[in-house]
């Protein structure tokens, strides 16, 4: 299904376009329904049904609030001194495992101004409202010596710590930065990004009331797989649609002739039939089957057989986003597709949902050409920014794909993170333990509660290693926690990435063990 | 016949010579004493033996130099030909002229700087400029043209920096003597003007970014107090009266994409001040790179998810007189006004500075951010008033150029823009009228008690942005700092020991 919302309200001085599969039926077991146009999408998206909790700041800045009475040891849960206690001998009570489903909880913010105060904005953990308090209304007493940020949450501190002065930002046009803020600076002023806008020009969907957002929310399934999955990138990708969002403003000049009147003005449409092709060129190879046959490998000659031509790149994108959006072919630019968000979730979603993904057909769209790819660079590096120093992480451009989207602030990240779109959504019909084997440690990656938390809740998922939101997919948190697990993964998703547009992939997806935790793997930005 | 006079009477040929005039000045590089060479008595040789001597002046020539001159004063001649190695036309020449000055003082000028001159760790430019323009209030024409001349001699633009504050500051007598600054003003800027595109700005701008804190300090400062400003405001609108070409935005931007709260809505309008009267064709170089600035801004906004707009103004003319309709301010916006080296542009001639300040506080800016370099350049017209503002700018410069020449390396481009832009700011200060000056730079002292005056209170910065300014400081080389300012208005970037910049926030 398609749908166009115009919500002119959102006076954005510009209008992005918010393309979300919307896959909300498999979903709904673990996910409310979700009205299909929603202003926003911040995290905190809770089952209604869930019960929720409010606990006082003091509560949640507490830490070892359960304390022995022998031996003063604190603990964070009453079940570990419960465990403890029995080390001394005393009277101790285990909890017992309430029978079957236990009902789901969800935290609200104690503080009144926080948008997570409001019960319909309450976050999925436990874990995940404390750090939110204390990153947000909390003292930020962690502070790094070499380069003064501060920090609430002591991981964050630690993670910070461990990859201060480290790191370093590369431009796509080669030059390397220590510094965070003069990358930043150079970034606006290089030409890099003026090329990569070059050929868009802005496409004026200004409503007078101020300036819409569009939302197109995909079909669930769109296109046929074609050639082999992608490697080492996603594992499946098939139902979790990418967000992609999408300024306007990127839409390629030379598309807009074809373009009907934009989206946004017309009331929303009727949903676009199933695209059954992709883009020719790649699904050329066309596998037919949602049996799992892709087994082979990505097979990067189909992208490297796309010349990188002026010509082609668009094309294909028109190619493929005509896929998308059926009929309508909306036109969008590469850069402005996010692509990220669309990895992230795919490889968030792939162990959790990959069984629903199986009975789909997938959907296989063209590498994205190269300017795409370096506006991920730079974003993931932007992003990487925003997620360190704020909440908003990819993750809410997860949340995103079930959600339809346009909360600014998501819009912002997936807006942040550029297109490949196209790789991500390479579906690979591998068989199911592979890909939940690329879950890489999501947590607990089957139960609807994990699933809701990382659908609904960024912070829960990241909150354990802030910052091994690593975007950059510099890697550097790798393979610390579930977190960095994921952050690993991304990283061999950057990896792959550079090595499609290099063609030079040979072989590094064939066997899915030789990527499974690449996470030593120091990606290189183009 | 009285030197001054015929230096004065020059100015006719000149001005009908219009194509020497603008030949002279097609760069920075050649000395304005070209223009004379021919119709003054020819003290100064030829222009081609003039340039080469001085490009070969860098490093042992001032000793030599040194020789030269206690030399060729002796009655002797055979000490001038003993000295004839390196240069031997100078030396000609300049036996020519010493003779020729049969009124010159008895004093012995270049003895008089010996000890300057020889000395390791001297700053004999210094020396023999305040000489010089000490000379010129006293309306002492032969010494000046002695010391005018020696400093030709010794400065260059490609030496040391005795040597390039010579040549600088002599370009600004030069010009105050023969009442020329306002073309040599002219030529100047229209001279780099003409070499002015958006790739050389950008790459002048970030290198020196890069090297050096002198305006990143600025930014980092203000962009804090700014983004704690605007707080919970969901409109912004940022006047930017700035001179660094928006590299103060980027960051804002991005700081306002990872806000906590909603991303607000951003306009930055920037207002971009030429002299009036300037030269036309210059600023529509300008022009341009501030359209290429303004795009660079909109798509990297874009990418950033910021909604925003960006506008440029170009006023010709005094800051005070800006049409403040032209800002379109909106009622429901929350208003920064940012100045980054703006006040000083202003002339010092007849309150404008105040006025402009009541203007400002008339807007109800949340904030106020008010960066300037730390100096007393108001120099005054004659007399003793000159001679104190003269050794103030060149202790100012002094400074500056030193702070440049350690940050960049030896052979830099952008380094030789910046100081030619020193360059044009100086012959605007010793040579042009006070009403056109737009470089009397004050002392936070003054611009705090203008602004106090004008109905603002100082912001003190936050912990959070004096750590994050120690921060940039630390990415340096050493000799950066950063000190509170007394009163708590503001914060001094200090380089050695000697405040430079000063960065401070005001609310009305």
């Amino acid at each position: 299904m398609v749908q166009i919302e115009k919500s002119a309200s959102q006076a954005s001085g510009e209008s992005r376009f918010l393309f979300s599969d919307n896959h909300v039926k498999s979903e709904q077991s673990v996910e409310p329904t979700l009205p299909v146009k929603k202003k926003r999408n911040l995290p905190g998206m809770p089952d209604p049904d869930a019960e929720v909790i409010a606990l006082s700041p003091k509560t949640l800045m507490a830490t070892n609030r359960f304390v022995c009475e022998i031996c003063n040891k604190g603990f964070q849960r009453d079940q570990n001194l419960q465990l403890h206690r029995r080390g001394h001998n005393l009277p101790w009570k285990l909890r017992q495992r309430t029978n079957k489903e236990v009902r789901k909880r969800v935290y609200l913010c104690p503080e009144p101004a926080c948008i997570h105060h409001d019960p319909s904005r309450a976050l999925g953990d436990l874990t995940g409202i404390k750090k939110h308090f204390c990153r947000k209304h909390g003292e930020k007493k962690f502070k790094c010596e070499r380069c003064s940020k501060k920090y609430a949450v002591r991981s964050d501190w630690k993670a910070h710590m461990k990859t201060c002065g480290t790191r370093e930002y590369r431009c796509d046009c080669g030059t390397l930065f220590s510094r965070r803020d003069s990358f930043i600076t150079h970034r606006a002023f290089c030409d890099a990004l003026a090329q990569e806008t070059a050929l868009s020009q802005p496409l004026a969907i200004t409503s007078p009331g101020g300036v819409m957002k569009l939302q197109v929310v995909a079909p669930l399934v769109a296109a046929v797989v074609s050639s082999p999955p992608p490697p080492p990138l996603t594992p499946s990708t098939g139902m979790w649609s990418p967000v992609l969002s999408i300024q306007s403003s990127e839409l390629p000049e030379n598309h807009i002739p074809q373009l009907p009147p934009p989206p946004g003005a017309a009331a929303p449409f009727p949903g676009a039939p199933t695209v059954t092709a992709s883009n020719s060129s790649t699904s050329s190879g066309n596998v037919p089957g949602n049996g799992g046959v892709l087994a082979s490998i990505f097979n990067v000659s189909t992208s490297a057989e796309h010349p990188h031509t002026a010509q082609p790149p668009v094309a294909s994108y028109s190619t493929m986003l005509c896929t998308m959006t059926g009929p309508d072919q909306h036109v969008i630019d590469p850069m402005s597709l996010s692509l990220s968000s669309t990895l992230y979730l795919s490889s968030g979603s792939s162990s959790l949902l990959y069984p629903a993904a199986l009975g789909h057909p997938h959907r296989h769209y063209t590498p994205t050409p190269q300017p795409a790819l370096s506006a991920t660079a730079l974003l993931q590096k932007a992003a990487q920014m925003g997620a360190t120093s704020s909440n908003s992480s990819f993750l809410h451009g997860l949340g995103l794909s079930m959600i339809p989207p346009p909360d600014p602030q998501d819009s912002r990240n997936s807006a942040i993170a550029p297109s490949h779109w196209s790789n991500t959504t390479h579906v690979k019909l591998e068989n199911n333990s592979v890909a939940s084997g690329l879950g890489l440690g999501l947590p607990s990656s089957n139960s609807p509660a994990s699933f809701n938390e990382l659908m609904m809740n960024s912070s829960s998922l990241f909150g354990n290693k802030p910052a091994t939101l690593d975007f950059l997919g510099l890697g550097m948190g790798a393979g610390e926690t579930s977190a960095g697990g994921f952050s690993a993964f991304l990283s061999s998703i950057t990896d792959g990435l550079d090595m499609t547009t290099s063609n030079s992939f040979a072989g590094v997806g064939s066997t899915m063990d030789t990527w499974d935790y690449p996470s030593d793997r120091k990606p290189s930005m183009l | 016949m009285d030197t001054l006079f015929r230096l004065v009477s020059l100015q006719s040929d000149q001005s009908l010579n219009s194509s020497r005039t603008s030949s002279s000045s097609r760069s920075s590089r050649q000395n304005p004493y070209q223009q004379e060479d021919e119709e003054c008595f020819n003290i100064f040789m030829d222009d081609e033996d003039f340039s080469s001597s001085s490009s070969k002046h860098y490093n042992p020539y001032p000793h030599h130099q040194l020789h030269h001159h206690t030399a060729s004063n002796t009655p002797t001649p055979t000490t001038t030909t003993t000295t004839g190695s390196a240069t031997p036309t100078h030396h000609h020449v300049y036996d020519q002229s010493a003779n020729q000055f049969s009124y010159s003082p008895a004093r012995d000028v270049t003895l008089e700087f010996a000890a300057s001159l020889s000395g390791h760790d001297s700053k004999w430019a210094s020396d023999i400029l305040l000489e010089t323009a000490k000379a010129i209030a006293d309306r002492n024409s032969a010494r000046v043209q002695q010391l005018m001349w020696m400093l030709n001699e010794l400065g260059s633009l490609y030496g040391d920096i005795d040597q390039k504050l010579a040549s600088y500051f002599l370009q600004g007598l030069f010009s105050r003597m023969m009442d020329s600054g306002d073309r040599t003003y002219r030529t100047l800027i229209s001279a780099s003007e003409k070499n002015c595109s958006f790739d050389s700005t950008r790459k002048m701008v970030l290198k020196f970014q890069e090297v050096s804190p002198w305006t990143m300090f600025g930014h980092v400062a203000c962009n804090g107090a700014i983004i704690e400003a605007f707080e919970g405001a969901n409109k912004l609108h940022i006047i930017d009266i700035s001179n660094t070409f928006c590299t103060q935005w980027p960051t804002l931007l991005e700081a306002i994409a990872t806000r906590s709260d909603e991303t607000p809505y951003l306009r930055i309008t920037t207002v971009l001040v030429s002299k009036a009267g300037g030269a036309n064709g210059g600023s529509s170089g300008v022009q341009k790179v501030m359209k290429e600035i303004g795009s660079r801004m909109e798509k990297f906004a874009r990418l950033m998810g910021v909604p925003f707009k960006f506008n440029v103004i170009h006023h010709a003319g005094d800051l005070s007189e800006l049409n403040l309709a032209e800002l379109d301010i909106k009622e429901d916006e929350t208003l920064a006004i940012n100045c980054v080296g703006a006040l000083h542009s202003v002339t010092t001639v007849g309150n404008r500075r105040d006025s402009l300040i009541s203007i400002f506080r008339k807007l109800q800016p949340r904030l106020v951010t008010v960066v300037e370099e730390e100096a007393d350049l108001d120099i005054g017209v004659d007399g003793v008033e000159f001679v104190r503002g003269f050794q103030e700018s060149l202790r100012w410069f002094r400074v500056y150029f030193e702070a440049l020449d350690e940050s960049f390396p030896k052979t830099s481009n952008e380094r030789l823009m910046l100081e030619r832009a020193a360059g044009c700011a100086i012959v605007d200060l010793v040579a042009c009228p006070q009403v056109d000056s737009v470089e009397r730079r004050e002392t936070a002292a003054r611009w705090s008690h203008r602004l106090q005056g004008g109905g603002f209170r100082p912001v003190s910065f936050s912990e959070e942005v004096s750590d994050d300014v120690r921060a940039l400081l630390r990415r340096y080389k050493d000799g950066w700092s950063m000190v509170q300012g007394s009163d708590s208005t503001g914060i001094f970037l200090n380089w050695k020991d000697q405040p430079v910049v000063w960065a401070s926030a005001w609310k009305p």
